[in-house]
């Protein structure tokens, strides 16, 4: 593949509630960051690709809310509505057709402006779903049940996923939720949407990340470490939960196998340092690790046992305390990919996984992993 | 009547739904209501690179790229002159109240004394003949204010005499 | 230089109309999706992305693309993408679609815009295109901002509701040479678009585009997919986009400073010095007919103030140098979403010579455009030869 590269990433603080901050301040906050880290102006930025969703955002054309905070008056700025590692391909896109040398990516996401649930259920079609009143919590709950009646898995296997990434968290300055919970605190939650509890969802985060893109004659002008794209690919599996199979995460399976083949990645644990995978929930990550191919189909519960994917292991996963720890909806799939890139960069701090070469982020729409954006990055 | 009724049982089904947001306004917009309500002011917000002046004050000023703060905050004067005009004449729904927004109605734009920008509000008058670009027009502001938009219900045209 | 060369294989439209009470949204989707595979004779299997959407407040459904992208077209197992950016949402799909493929990542895409806008209440969904707090207690959807254009374009020009209502005429006679256009009016004239309701001072009912349903799909592939399938390609020789503030109306508004911004970016990637000489026909996004007389300015058909005069003189008409809107445009037909796709797949037909009776003879070069947000442009031009 043609070279296309990260060169510079910031993230905003996620929190609860930014409730000083409109849209356009929340954006130019991780803009005037980016622009400031990398020395550039608005000049030096060729186009914006942003993402995010009408309906989070309570505004028809949620992109027209931030133009003067991308500073793209006169210039040219397209809207991925979705999450955010979806904008960041098409931002590549751009660079790799050759017509623009750099591009800037922003996805920003507000959850404290408008009821979560009701936003999810406005997902479901109004002739058969929605009535059922079906949201993210519902169905996690309903694939949580088949991928236990079908593999099992234990509670605490489970609840342990929640114990690593909120520890993680501790080491990322920017993670929303940065307190640890032991596994009793996380087992005896209140019952969401059983098997899952309260402890197993994430929280809902207000944020906003940027990266900067550039090809390869240009990335050593703004850093020494870029951050190129080895591997990509997008499936996405169908829309009715019913017409699922709901206890396997196919199309991040099939998306992870392409994008493997085209970094010539062939045994991931052994050749992935890091990973950033979405956890919507915490059985998600479990079926995570087997559709990423870490582990065999079924054995994702042993394979979080097994302390691999730990800090320490040989596949850590979501060292910055994945979307467990900040759950800014549309950004998500954006943070992965830029702490992925920090990793790299070598620039994760206390998060930092010592010489990550070659690391996996994913992006997610929909419910319960429906499209599945998967991507590998490497240093060299 | 009652047959395409019957039809439409059958091939449609009715969603509504309440789906309320808060939306965050930001620092500058809580001083500009502030000195509305309790002052009559009307504040812009002033670009500290370029000099531009923003109505209606906002945080980021997009020529320069360049945040404005409270402090980049300036007076408006409450007159204006118009630069453009129309009367509203039909029916929609109002996202901001859920019912149909009453019409015909004067909307204006025109820009304030001191702001390098347009902006636009309603106008007290339905008559577009009696209305012409360049006509000075005025806030009209209510008696009891609340601390919102509404506190300037419309401008109104300033007659020649005055 | 670009990576790849893309070409429109493929083209599918619904007929549109006011309500299409007889499909649901994925049924109306579907037509389109699968004209534009059989007019390309590709399998749906062998498409390798989707890129769809809509604006999402008209029909209250969030995240369609997961939902029509897969019932409606061939997504299954493959990548769906949304794009949305309001009026401009049907150019900024053809401009995605067209990064897919030029950059080498995908090499036939299936590009879809759509609407059902009369399931849901589209002047209110585009109220809450704008602020909350300073610009939607008092804006009256998309017409009123675009009556207080034409406003300060007639007050600046002197521009007539005459000259206006000609705009009308020629576009809405024009669509009856549009077998899919909403408003086919043949035999309307000046006095029937002058004496229709005032809607907001000086649109009147006639001077504004109708609300239609239905959808769009056109099909991209890179050179080496395009000779296998057709010898009759419109290749994409150019994108461009311009945005704006965020209070589109911060400046005054009697021209559309993006669409200047973007046309002269247009251009010049595609070679054209002289618009008028160097484009045979244009297809622009002309929600009002006053938006027509001031944008021709703003493309750089004619000076200033003169976009009335092009069109007095015939210019602009079937038969002129540069026809505007042989389909009708979006004076006769609007599904939002898909309504700037339409510009793109009209242009194609155009290039392609396959515009039947509004056909414009020996096109070589086809303007399209896309217009709204905050007053935004996206211009592709389309043309015989690819890019290089």
């Amino acid at each position: 593949m043609d070279k296309v590269a990260i060169v510079g990433v910031a993230q905003t603080k996620y929190e609860a509630e930014k409730i000083d901050q409109t849209y356009m301040e929340l954006v130019f906050e991780v803009v005037k960051k980016l622009h400031n880290d990398l020395g550039i102006t608005n000049d030096d930025v060729g186009s914006v690709i942003t993402s995010s969703n009408d309906f989070n955002d309570g505004r028809t054309i949620a992109n027209m809310a931030i133009q003067d905070a991308v500073g793209t008056v006169g210039k040219s700025e397209s809207r991925v509505s979705g999450d955010g590692a979806f904008a960041y391909v098409y931002a590549a896109m751009r660079i790799l057709s050759g017509e623009y040398d750099t591009v800037m990516v922003v996805s920003h996401c507000k959850c404290s402006e408008v009821n979560q649930y009701l936003v999810n259920n406005t997902i479901f079609d109004p002739y058969y779903q929605r009535h059922l009143g079906l949201d993210q919590i519902s169905s996690a709950g309903l694939m949580a049940n088949m991928y236990m009646t079908k593999y099992g898995f234990t509670e605490e296997q489970a609840a342990n996923v929640v114990v690593k990434n909120r520890k993680n968290a501790l080491n990322n300055p920017y993670a929303h939720l940065r307190k640890e919970v032991t596994l009793d605190e996380v087992l005896n939650s209140p019952m969401m949407a059983y098997p899952l509890k309260e402890l197993e969802f994430p929280p809902f985060s207000d944020g906003a990340v940027a990266m900067l893109l550039t090809n390869k004659e240009l990335a050593s002008k703004f850093t020494d470490n870029p951050v190129w794209l080895k591997g990509y690919a997008n499936c996405t599996d169908a829309y009715y939960l019913g017409h699922r199979t709901m206890t396997d995460l196919i199309g991040l399976e099939l998306a992870a196998k392409e994008a493997y083949k085209m970094a010539g990645i062939n045994d991931p644990v052994k050749n992935l340092d890091v990973a950033e995978v979405y956890d919507a929930f915490s059985v998600h990550e479990l079926m995570s690790y087997e559709a990423l191919g870490f582990c065999n189909k079924g054995e994702g519960g042993k394979f979080l046992d097994s302390g691999e994917t730990q800090m320490g292991g040989n596949i850590p996963v979501n060292p910055s305390g994945g979307v467990l720890s900040s759950n800014p909806t549309m950004a998500n799939g954006l943070i992965r990919l830029a702490e992925v890139a920090l990793q790299i960069m070598g620039k994760a701090g206390k998060r930092q996984i010592a010489d990550s070469k070659l690391g996996l982020a994913n992006g997610m729409n929909g419910i319960c992993s429906q499209g599945n954006c998967v991507l590998i990055f490497g240093g060299e | 009547m009652s047959k395409r009724k019957d039809k439409e049982k059958v091939f449609e089904i009715k969603w509504k739904t309440d789906l309320p947001y808060r939306y965050s306004i930001g620092k500058l917009a809580v001083k500009f209501f502030e000195e509305l309500k309790n002052n009559k002011k009307i504040l812009g917000s002033k670009c500290p690179k370029c000099g531009k002046v923003h109505f209606p004050p906002r945080g980021v000023c997009a020529d320069c790229l360049v945040e404005m703060t409270l402090d980049d905050m300036v007076d408006l004067s409450p007159r204006g002159t118009l630069a453009g005009f129309t009367v509203v004449n039909y029916p929609f729904v109002d996202p901001n109240t859920g019912g149909m927004r009453p019409f015909p109605y004067g909307y204006a734009i025109f820009k304030l004394d001191g702001a390098d920008t347009y902006t636009m509000h309603f106008l007290d008058e339905i008559d577009h003949t009696k209305m012409r670009v360049g006509q000075r027009v005025e806030a009209v502001f209510k008696e009891e204010r609340q601390g919102n938009i509404d506190d300037i219900p419309y401008f109104r045209i300033i007659k020649e005499e005055e | 230089m670009p990576k790849n060369d893309v070409a429109v294989v493929g083209i599918g439209q619904t007929k549109f109309r006011s309500k299409r009470r007889d499909v649901n949204i994925p049924e109306m989707i579907y037509e389109a999706a699968k004209m534009a595979l059989d007019d390309a004779k590709i399998e749906p299997k062998d498409i390798d992305a989707i890129i769809i959407g809509n604006m999402d407040h008209f029909e209250g459904i969030n995240f369609s693309e997961l939902w029509c992208g897969i019932d409606a077209a061939p997504g299954y197992l493959k990548p769906v993408v949304k794009v949305a950016t309001g009026g401009t949402t049907g150019s900024s799909l053809a401009i995605c679609g067209y990064y897919n493929v030029a950059s080498g990542i995908y090499n036939k895409v299936l590009v879809i815009g759509w609407e059902k806008l009369n399931e849901g209440g589209a002047t209110t969904g585009i109220i809450t295109a704008f602020d909350p707090v300073w610009e939607r207690p008092s804006l009256a959807g998309a017409l009123g901002p675009l009556a207080l254009m034409a406003n300060t374009y007639a007050a600046k020009y002197g521009i007539t509701p005459e000259q206006a209502a000609k705009v009308t005429v020629k576009n809405r006679s024009n669509a009856a040479n549009n077998p899919f256009a909403h408003l086919q009016m043949p035999n309307i004239t000046v006095d029937y678009v002058m004496s229709s309701q005032m809607i907001s001072y000086p649109l009147r009912l006639h001077d504004c585009c109708p609300q239609s349903e239905g959808a769009c799909a056109i099909i991209y592939a890179n050179e080496e997919e395009t000779k296998k399938v057709t010898d009759n390609p419109a290749w994409i020789q150019s994108v461009a986009t311009a945005h704006y503030y965020t209070f589109g109306t911060d400046t005054i508004m009697f021209d559309l400073p993006s669409a200047a911004i973007a046309s002269k970016e247009a251009y010049r990637k595609a070679g054209i010095k002289d618009p008028v000489k160097d484009l045979d026909v244009a297809e622009i996004y002309e929600p009002t007919s006053w938006s027509e007389l001031s944008w021709t300015e703003s493309l750089g058909f004619c000076k200033s103030g003169e976009g009335g005069k092009i069109l007095d003189e015939g210019i602009t008409q079937m038969g002129g140098e540069l026809p505007v809107n042989p389909s009708g445009g979006v004076l006769s037909t609007n599904p939002i979403g898909a309504t700037a796709l339409v510009r793109v797949a009209e242009a194609a037909i155009q290039v392609m010579g396959r515009g039947g009776k509004r056909q414009v003879p020996d096109v070589e070069k086809a303007l399209s455009m896309g217009f709204g947000g905050s007053l935004w442009t996206e211009i592709l031009i389309l043309g015989k030869e690819p890019k290089r």
